[in-house]
């Protein structure tokens, strides 16, 4: 097990967020997390990465063993060292170019030296399809350009696991495309991700396995096949009936 | 008056205001330097609602910015005295308070006056960076001091520049107040020199120069350094 957590809880003032959910990801897994706004998934995600302060829960991060509300300064950067983060409004540098954006993390957060980190840096970028990119500032690439070097910046750090939170939901239609198949591409690699996403061909297509969740729970989960062809529980089916097409097809 | 101008005065005492730029420039970067990270760590209290200090900034804010420089200035020149002179007394330091050179006094009022002023521009500016970019510095491994130096306060930076610029400006004539606390600045000599013969209106227009000149090249810097700073965003813009 790489990655599991047990009853994770969080409020913002009297509002229950996350009720007691558990999660647990193996080595290569891609794991997609649907579930209506407001589920709570984006909040698991931002625990996951100590962005937000759970209120109890637990996790095993490979070798380290944490409590997600008590975890000392030491614990939460040694988890971050292992963790990625893609958000969902891209968060980058606005002051650095691409590059810099790559490197950042590795130069500053993890001491490596210069030259090896813009020689990784740069893998990274032509990984995502932005060799010609480099130099560029946040503000003059388009919105999936920025969401691939946010994903170039998650993989140049080798992590354990990228966490990827509504990757392609503040972009234009037109542009979800390209950041979907630099996605799939790193999938297909053997990079364990865990995706917050409304994308069900993604979930479809490249997940081994898909939650659902409302009101804080999980509801359920299961192979994507399990969950689109064969849902049992009655939340997911009305969810489902909601998001996909009347005439949709599911084909495995 | 009806002689016209005397301008072996003008030219004389342009020199003699002139002599006083260097006063004026020590309160400015002195105060400049105490209020720059006072003013930046205060306005983090203010976006981040610590309590306690968010809301003495709060308060402070309101009272410097309610009450004009020169009644500052008194207040600090009459009060600060009788404070040392008691704390001299009891602690038996033989001197005197009135020795104390009047600059102490300006690096007081002007540092206080400009963190206030300061506080409000960083927090404007603060609030212009997304708070999603410090996340993102935190997901890569930075530490709070790191995200901060690296990326938080070179874009806050560039922001709050052109308010910089105003408050520096602002800071340099307000010193010219300075002459209430016989402060030896620009207007103070240029007026002394003006009393031997009256020649009050050459004066004035020395002083008006010399600090017309001063703010103009403080400017121009600014601009140069802004332009420097911005050239991430030179491209959208």
């Amino acid at each position: 097990m790489m990655l599991e957590i047990t009853n994770i809880h969080k409020s913002f003032g009297n509002n229950e967020i996350l009720k007691g959910v558990d999660l647990q990801i193996d080595k290569g897994d891609v794991v997609v997390i649907l579930g209506p706004s407001g589920s709570g998934k984006t909040t698991l995600l931002r625990c996951i990465n100590f962005l937000e302060k759970a209120d109890q829960g637990h996790a095993i991060f490979g070798d380290i063993d944490v409590n997600l509300k008590t975890a000392s300064k030491k614990q939460i950067h040694e988890i971050r060292q292992k963790v990625a983060f893609v958000f969902q409004n891209y968060n980058l540098f606005n002051n650095k170019t691409a590059l810099e954006n790559v490197t950042e993390g590795l130069i500053i957060g993890r001491k490596v030296a210069k030259d090896e980190a813009i020689e990784i840096g740069k893998k990274a970028l032509d990984k995502v399809g932005l060799a010609e990119k480099y130099h560029a500032y946040p503000s003059e690439l388009s919105g999936g350009q920025q969401q691939r070097v946010g994903i170039a910046r998650a993989v140049a750090l080798n992590p354990d696991i990228i966490l990827f939170d509504e990757p392609t939901s503040a972009l234009d239609p037109e542009l979800v495309g390209e950041v979907l198949t630099v996605m799939k591409n790193i999938a297909n690699e053997g990079t364990t991700m865990l995706v917050v996403t409304h994308e069900m061909s993604f979930a479809k297509d490249v997940a081994n396995r898909v939650i659902f969740m409302d009101a804080g729970v999980v509801v359920e989960e299961g192979t994507p096949k399990d969950i689109f062809v064969n849902p049992k529980e009655e939340r997911t089916k009305k969810f489902l009936k909601r998001v996909l097409p009347e005439d949709y097809i599911f084909y495995i | 008056m009806s002689e016209g101008l005397n301008y072996q005065f003008l030219v004389d005492t342009f020199f003699v205001a002139l002599s006083g730029v260097p006063i004026a420039l020590i309160i400015t970067i002195v105060s400049l330097l105490i209020a720059l990270p006072l003013g930046f760590l205060l306005a983090l209290t203010r976006i981040n609602r610590i309590p306690v200090l968010n809301r003495f900034a709060q308060i402070y804010v309101s009272f410097v910015r309610g009450t004009p420089v020169i009644i500052q200035i008194f207040i600090i020149y009459s009060s600060v005295p009788l404070l040392l002179a008691s704390i001299f007394e009891k602690y038996n330091i033989n001197m005197n308070v009135y020795d104390v050179n009047p600059i102490w006094y300006a690096f007081i009022v002007f540092s206080l006056n400009t963190t206030a002023i300061l506080i409000e521009v960083f927090r404007s500016a603060l609030s212009t960076v997304s708070k999603g970019q410090l996340e993102a510095a935190y997901s890569v491994g930075l530490t709070n001091v790191q995200a901060f130096r690296r990326i938080i306060i070179p874009q806050t930076l560039v922001v709050a520049l052109p308010n910089i610029c105003t408050a520096t400006v602002n800071l340099i004539k307000a010193t010219s107040l300075g002459y209430a606390m016989s402060l030896q600045e620009i207007t103070l000599r240029a007026k002394v020199a003006a009393n031997v013969g009256y020649n009050y209106v050459e004066a004035y227009i020395d002083i008006f120069l010399v600090y017309l000149i001063l703010c103009s090249l403080v400017e121009y810097l600014f601009k140069l350094y802004e332009k420097r700073l911005r050239r991430y965003k030179a491209v959208n813009v």
